[in-house]
């Protein structure tokens, strides 16, 4: 059985996980499905009077004729608010959107896909952003890596959201360095680097929680690398992360090569 | 590469039409719709293995008709194409479900080969749904 795919180790010799934490990860992953689906529930329950509040504000705004509100003297403030509601409401669906793919549980669909390709997929998508935040994005792809039987969608996903959190996590000039190598003669690996901000050693445990984020609020949702967690280990694989506050991260996907490394969690 | 049935989504009619021919050429029942409505109304009638789809287009946008599309049809492979390297609606993408996200301009031969990956996981799924109703 695969433990888990959380190794959070800040020091690359601890690999292996005592038996009492074990159970508290086993412990976690319960509390974590029970979680998924409260959040799904929840997720819908709210969308609906959601829907209502942004109907109804954007009810407000048309019948805001043009000529009515310089009647008033707050007129323009009048404006700006259901401009916000609508806004915050967006913001409030962008939240549910998140939870319900939480707790979606995706079966993995197994097909043979090129890791470089994927990667460099996602690197590009990534690019143009990066330049213009002046950040060097480096690539360093070890050729003939053999094909992996994995999920290619879910795969970009987590991709895509780790080399995300490494240009959010450059403030100025700053370097991504991502590359892929053969790790073991049964799986490979991706790593992403950053010269970001870093992680407290105290937030290094928590970052795979749901909701848990460092980013300012309306930043993010907390849910980005929980995700891509849940679906690398679904995917038989592990993300570990080594950090040091103000030098930067490096989060280390390993993926199994063969189609046994895909239990589904 | 017979009777892969492909919809391309592009409000770019130039595009579509050149895209449309080049996979007709190949052997593909390929099929364009200029915009959103169009392509979900395509959707409702014919039956579709992978769609791919502009991310930016007028009326309903890229990711509005993916969402659309996954809740109809969550079999359909949806494989985004934009112009715009826009990270945030990457992720959303990605999210909502879509196979993949490529960069216009994609070379057609790389673009084919994301067209038959979909299209075999779409028979792996459809493959997976036969045995579990069948057990």
């Amino acid at each position: 059985m695969h433990a888990s795919g959380r190794d959070m180790n800040q020091n690359p010799q601890q690999e292996q996980a005592p038996a009492w934490l074990e159970d508290d990860r086993l412990l976690q992953a319960h509390k974590l499905a029970a979680l998924g689906e409260l959040s799904a529930g929840l997720a819908h329950e709210i969308n609906n009077p959601l829907a209502v509040i942004r109907q109804e504000a954007e009810l407000l705004g048309e019948l805001l004729v043009p000529g009515i509100l310089e009647r008033f003297p707050d007129g323009q403030d009048i404006q700006d608010s259901l401009r916000e509601i609508i806004r915050q409401v967006d913001r409030c669906k962008s939240i549910t959107h998140n939870l319900l793919n939480y707790a979606r549980k995706n079966d993995p669909i197994i097909q043979a896909v090129d890791v470089n390709e994927i990667v460099e997929d996602m690197v590009r998508l990534v690019e143009k952003e990066a330049k213009c935040r002046n950040i060097l994005l480096t690539r360093d792809y070890q050729r003939d890596l053999p094909l992996v039987f994995t999920d290619a969608p879910q795969l970009r996903q987590v991709m895509l959201n780790l080399l995300n959190n490494a240009i959010q996590s450059i403030t100025g000039r700053g370097e991504v360095a991502v590359s892929t190598r053969r790790g073991g003669p049964s799986n490979l690996e991706v790593r992403i680097r950053d010269t970001g901000c870093g992680i407290a050693p105290e937030y290094l445990e928590r970052i795979f929680d749901p909701f848990f984020t460092t980013k300012s609020p309306g930043q993010g949702t907390g849910l980005g690398l929980s995700i891509s967690q849940k679906i690398v280990a679904r995917l038989g694989g592990t993300i570990r992360v080594q950090s040091a506050l103000g030098q930067g991260s490096t989060f280390t996907v390993t993926l199994p090569i063969n189609e046994t490394g895909s239990n589904h969690a | 590469m017979s009777d892969i049935r492909v919809l391309i989504v592009d409000d770019e009619v130039d595009f579509l039409e050149t895209i449309v021919k080049r996979l007709q050429d190949r052997g593909f029942i390929a099929k364009g719709a200029e915009n959103g409505e169009q392509a979900l109304d395509y959707l409702q009638h014919n039956t579709v293995d992978t769609v791919i789809l502009d991310v930016k287009m007028p009326g309903m946008d890229g990711l509005q008709v993916l969402q659309t599309i996954k809740l109809r049809w969550p079999l359909v492979e949806v494989i985004m194409l934009t112009g715009h390297a826009s990270v945030e609606s990457g992720i959303q993408g990605m999210q909502l479900g879509a196979f993949d996200y490529v960069m216009k301009p994609a070379r057609l031969d790389d673009l084919l080969q994301k067209i038959r990956q979909a299209v075999e996981r779409k028979k792996l799924q459809e493959e997976k749904i036969h045995r579990a109703q069948n057990q």
